[in-house]
């Protein structure tokens, strides 16, 4: 009898069912693995219509009739790629957004490289995205565009929105990080230990691998180990490979980061958090947000532990817009993009929140007559048609 | 045993003997070996005979200044302070073979007593890391920091600080490696304690996925418990900065091997990327001033 307690001669005799399922399992996967695999991204057809330097943006082929006339341009981040927005059939939000009838253009910020090591942030946001922007705003001939940012390219849109007003209908930022002062999430904490100086005096760019390093090392248990654990149990499923493996492309495709753009990026936004205080400067150029008075549209997840709630939610507050609405998922940094139940919510909302304000803008003077609501005495200052917090049941 | 008795059966006086034996060996091997006795066979042509006895001239040159050396060697006075030299280096040796131990055996009771406490990271900072540390900055690193002399000062000073810096570097990885490790001793000694109130309860799960899901989720609180402890973002600075410190110090290395090669190095490349940079923008702010004056026209 064994003294422990631990029924070791079930635990046998369980391994010994789980390795003959194992050995079925590896039959199985053979075929699956060596046969032919469907792991291609970003597979929605778009043109590429204009081109600067590493820079190239995409036009989406429409296809749904158009029901928002203002064409809507999707800024990524700098890390990573923006082909997660557009991972397969069945779990794309470009798709999504496309069957809404908007028409889609998307920035490709390529890849960086030794050259582009002198690039900052103002080269980025007053450079490119500014001449994205006059191009589709000439190639369709409209005053404005409607703007998205995801991550650290919502942080763009932010930074371009206050800096060029005039040309910003709607401003749409997902799991955007603008108040950075913030222990809620790890990635706050560990970066006060970098020197931003010397990461790029050493490495120039900051390699796209010790990115991906730190990112795994976010969560090792789960992220290094258990992850593929899952694999190798879902190996014989042809279905589950292939969305493994596109999960895999993407998350590992990861782009350097332009020494400069990353050095500001740590000092000005992650160190002294001057984003959100409307003290950042590019080139010279105060980042006011008070000077943001197109209406926004603030998606965040309530489990992101990399753009948590405390990071994104300050940002309503402080814009000088009257008419902002923050919208919290019950979902983490990615699966506002890729979870089955956000596929469905996501693209509607974006699509039903442009379409109210697509029609022709109002005057100054109309909006000054909108009755404003009194503002307690710890909440944000509110307007008739600013809206609350929403939260979706997961 | 008096002085002279110990003069005579002492290490110097076997030392003696021994530089005595092997100079009369060689002297003797001159006079009737090959060389030694080497005549010139007839006939011989006279540059062949001239190469000879230059040969043999340098020789016997070399046999004297070896005579010379092993007379020197020999004086009782060299004899004593080469004889000091050596028996100072096995207790250099010794001191550092103990400062190591002493450090191996305080990492050793630190593991024993961290991997004790469940969820639990303080006094975290193995002392044995910051020991080897100590013992490294005061023994070792003022050897490689001294300023060099000659032709080849700031190549010389740049590898002894590429070296010092290598050694910084992997102190630092295996110190942060070995931060990384301990929420997986932790996590097996935490199982241990779980599989054993379990086992008294009788609720032990046959299955083993369930033993190591459970596994996985104290794991993952361990990391989630020590990523936030001020003792590991010190740590992941001083990796950080040491790591950078080491690359920065090897591509200086690195240059000044290229620098032997026609081929450019990085140091090169950036100041033309930064040129390239700063004209790019002005020749694009140019582009939009023509472009814009002629929208206004």
């Amino acid at each position: 009898m064994n003294q422990s307690g631990i029924p070791i001669d079930l635990i046998m005799g369980k391994l010994a069912e789980d390795a003959e399922k194992s050995q079925e399992r590896i039959l199985k996967s053979k075929e699956v693995l060596l046969g032919p695999l469907e792991t291609e991204i970003a597979t929605t057809p778009c043109d590429i219509v204009y081109e600067e330097d590493r820079i190239k943006l995409k036009h989406y082929h429409p296809l749904a009739e158009n029901r928002v006339k203002t064409p809507l341009v999707m800024v990524y981040a700098l890390i990573n790629r923006e082909t997660m927005l557009d991972l397969q059939p069945g779990r794309s939000v470009v798709q999504n957004i496309l069957k809404e009838g908007i028409d889609l253009y998307m920035i490709d910020w390529g890849y960086p490289t030794a050259k582009d090591r002198f690039l900052s942030i103002d080269d980025h946001v007053n450079g490119y995205l500014d001449n994205v922007v006059d191009f589709i705003r000439r190639r369709h001939g409209v005053p404005k565009i409607n703007l998205m940012g995801i991550c650290m390219g919502g942080s763009f849109c932010i930074m371009y929105s206050a800096l060029h007003p005039e040309k910003v209908k709607n401003l749409i930022c997902t799991v955007t990080p603008s108040n950075f002062d913030t222990d809620k999430s790890l990635l706050n904490i560990w970066v006060k230990a970098i020197d931003p100086d010397r990461e790029t005096g050493t490495h120039g760019n900051m390699p796209g691998d010790v990115l991906n390093l730190g990112f795994l090392l976010l969560n090792p248990p789960r992220l290094m180990l258990d992850k593929y654990v899952g694999y190798f149990e879902g190996v014989h499923d042809k279905v589950f490979v292939e969305n493994f493996i596109r999960m895999e492309k993407w998350i590992f495709d990861s782009p350097d980061v332009p020494g400069e753009t990353f050095r500001q990026f740590i000092r000005d936004c992650f160190k002294k958090n001057l984003l959100i205080q409307s003290k950042m400067e590019l080139d010279g150029k105060r980042i006011d947000l008070k000077k943001i008075t197109m209406p926004v549209l603030n998606i965040y997840g309530r489990f992101d532990h990399l753009v948590p709630p405390a990071a994104a939610e300050l940002l309503t507050g402080r814009v000088g817009s009257k008419d902002t609405e923050d919208l919290c998922l019950e979902t983490g940094h990615i699966g506002i993009y890729v979870s089955a139940k956000c596929q469905k919510e996501l693209a509607p909302k974006i699509a039903d929140w442009l379409k109210e304000r697509d029609g022709v803008e109002r005057s100054a003077a109309a909006v000054a007559d909108v009755p404003k609501p009194a503002a307690g005495p710890k909440s944000r200052p509110s307007s008739a048609k600013k809206a609350k917090v929403k939260t979706t049941a997961r | 045993m008096d002085q002279d008795d110990k003069g005579k059966s002492g290490p110097e006086a076997l030392f003696a003997e021994w530089m005595k034996s092997a100079a009369d060996f060689w002297l003797s091997a001159a006079k009737t070996g090959p060389l030694g006795g080497f005549k010139v066979p007839e006939p011989m042509p006279a540059s062949a005979a001239g190469y000879s006895t230059r040969m043999q001239e340098g020789f016997q040159a070399l046999l004297k200044i070896w005579q010379n050396s092993t007379a020197a060697l020999s004086s009782p006075q060299t004899l004593e302070s080469l004889l000091k030299g050596m028996t100072a280096s096995p207790d250099a040796a010794l001191r550092i073979i103990r400062t190591t131990w002493d450090g191996y055996s305080q990492l050793y009771q630190m593991w024993l007593k961290q991997t004790g406490k469940a969820y639990n990271f303080e006094g975290l900072q193995p002392d044995a890391f910051g020991e080897w540390s100590g013992f490294y900055e005061k023994e070792i690193q003022p050897f490689l920091k001294m300023p060099q002399v000659g032709l080849t000062r700031l190549y010389q000073e740049r590898a002894n600080d590429a070296v010092d810096k290598f050694a910084q570097y992997q102190t630092a990885i295996a110190e942060f490696l070995n931060m990384l490790n301990t929420p997986v001793e932790k996590s097996l000694r935490v199982m241990e304690e779980k599989l054993v109130e379990m086992s008294k309860e009788g609720k032990l799960p046959e299955n083993f996925k369930d033993y190591y899901n459970m596994w996985i989720k104290v794991l993952e609180g361990h990391y989630m418990t020590l990523y936030k402890t001020p003792e590991y973002v010190e740590c992941l600075g001083r990796t950080m900065n040491a790591v950078q410190d080491y690359k920065a110090a090897r591509e200086k290395v690195l240059i000044d091997l290229l620098q032997v090669l026609p081929i450019p190095t990085n140091r090169d490349m950036d100041d033309l990327y930064k040129e390239f940079y700063v004209l790019k923008k002005k020749v694009k702010e140019m582009a939009k001033k023509i472009e814009n004056s002629e929208a206004l026209k």
